[in-house]
């Protein structure tokens, strides 16, 4: 099957509840390609990547298609239900986006930043709420005085369809997380927010420790990618699927942040400590071969990680690239 | 004042409606899978979107009106469809309703045409 019909059937699938989503997308699968191979033997040729989306309109969107299987009739209806959530997703994670950023600054500016998170949640609350209900009124409106069916089927380009047979869009939630963590290191790099370095040892004796100077030549490497991975993470919230574009942008923030991983193994040890007063040079030599050890676990994991990730998107690349454009005579 | 053509697309919906199930139960008395059904269907003058057949087909699958199973025919699995003994029953009663409906519609229109 084409590249086009499987970005169809998977952005059915994913629309449909789980329990008869396999079945019903096989059936789609063998009427589309009934539907093709008619057409092709009335071309006397595969079709073109154009006529396959013609064929593929007339079926109907995704989201229209799936929504004749469900039947859910409330306040919004089947037709623009689909759309409902991934809406207020976008719009409820905006915003909360935004002022999670804006309180966070003002957090680091406070004097009491704990009190002033937590007065800020109130804020995020009313604002989510104050969002969602706008969202679900504009909604009901379109659902009253539109035509929801003309819209959705006006609304869609075949071609323009994610590739989500490739990898599962990514949650909201997943994605979240991981941009808080991404702003967090972020500014614990920009030294927005001190980080404790005092490792303390027996008898109230502790020692400082301090990046080694490895670390300060890839000071604005490990900043940039840091930046793009929290624009990687604020696109997945609001484009969460697969696309050829976002991978490339992973697979290029893995490979030079493995280049950076090597740039520090290369400077080791990772950590200088400062003995503090009342410390013994054996327990200076103790606390630096731990630091050390710390360090060379926690990177070399994150090194093993970002290698399997990077190999898992670039496979992800290929198999992309293997589905073909067009032809129906192809099976996957 | 003419009629709105989205009024009146509304209305042939409606009326499409209930007969396209009709149509949908009378095919199946023989056995066929989605295209090929969509296909007679078309060759009698029945225009039906696949969008909307096979949600149909699987919503009377679910009623018991129709039975189906998965089979491999000229090197690809395709799902047939045939009535079940339900639904040939409810075929039986729907078309004599349709008969009597149809008669009645006949009289009514053709009483209105001679006003």
């Amino acid at each position: 099957m084409t590249d086009l019909v499987e970005r169809y059937l998977a952005s059915v699938q994913r629309r449909l509840p789980e329990a008869t989503a396999k079945d019903i997308t096989a059936e789609l699968r063998e009427a589309l390609e009934g539907r093709l191979e008619a057409k092709a033997a009335e071309l006397g040729r595969d079709p073109s990547t154009d006529e396959v989306a013609a064929v593929l309109k007339t079926f109907g969107a995704p989201a229209v298609v799936a929504a004749r299987y469900e039947g859910r009739m409330h306040l919004i209806g089947p037709v623009l239900y689909p759309w409902f959530w991934p809406a207020q997703r976008t719009a409820v994670g905006v915003i909360v986006a935004i002022l999670v950023v804006l309180s966070a600054i003002r957090a680091l500016a406070s004097d009491n930043p704990i009190q002033t998170v937590l007065q800020s949640l109130d804020n995020v609350l009313g604002w989510g709420l104050s969002v969602f209900a706008v969202v679900t009124l504009v909604f009901v409106l379109v659902e009253r005085t539109g035509d929801p069916v003309k819209l959705a089927e006006n609304c869609w380009d075949p071609k323009s369809l994610p590739r989500e047979h490739i990898r599962k869009p990514r949650s909201m939630f997943e994605s979240g997380i991981s941009l808080f963590f991404d702003v967090l290191f972020i500014l614990f790099w920009m030294r927005f927010i001190p980080f404790p370095n005092e490792l303390p040892l027996r008898n109230d004796a502790s020692v400082a420790i301090t990046l080694s100077p490895a670390w300060s030549v890839v000071y604005w490497p490990i900043l940039a990618l840091a930046v793009l991975a929290a624009a990687g993470h604020l696109h997945d919230i609001v484009r969460p699927a697969w696309s050829r574009l976002r991978s490339a942008m992973s697979i290029v923030g893995y490979a030079c942040g493995l280049g950076v991983l090597w740039v520090i193994f290369q400077g080791r040890p990772f950590a200088d400590v400062q003995p503090q007063p009342g410390t013994s040079p054996e327990e200076l030599e103790r606390a630096l071969r731990l630091v050390d050890g710390v360090f060379l676990v926690a990177l070399g994991i994150a090194a093993l990680v970002w290698a399997i990730t990077l190999g898992v998107e670039v496979h992800r690349q290929i198999k992309a690239g293997r589905v073909p454009l067009t032809g129906v005579r192809t099976a996957m | 004042m003419p009629i709105a053509e989205d009024i009146l697309e509304a209305l042939r919906l409606e009326l499409r409606r209930g007969t396209l199930i009709l149509a949908v139960l009378g095919t199946l008395r023989a056995e066929q899978y989605g295209y090929s059904l969509k296909t007679r269907l078309s060759e009698a003058g029945v225009e039906i979107d696949e969008g909307a057949l096979y949600p149909m087909l699987r919503r009377l699958e679910s009623q018991g009106l129709l039975v189906s199973e998965w089979r491999e025919e000229g090197k690809r699995q395709k799902r047939f469809y045939r009535l079940s003994d339900d639904g040939a029953g409810a075929l039986e009663q729907l078309t004599a309703e349709w008969r009597a409906m149809n008669a009645a519609l006949n009289s009514i229109l053709q009483e209105g045409g001679r006003t």
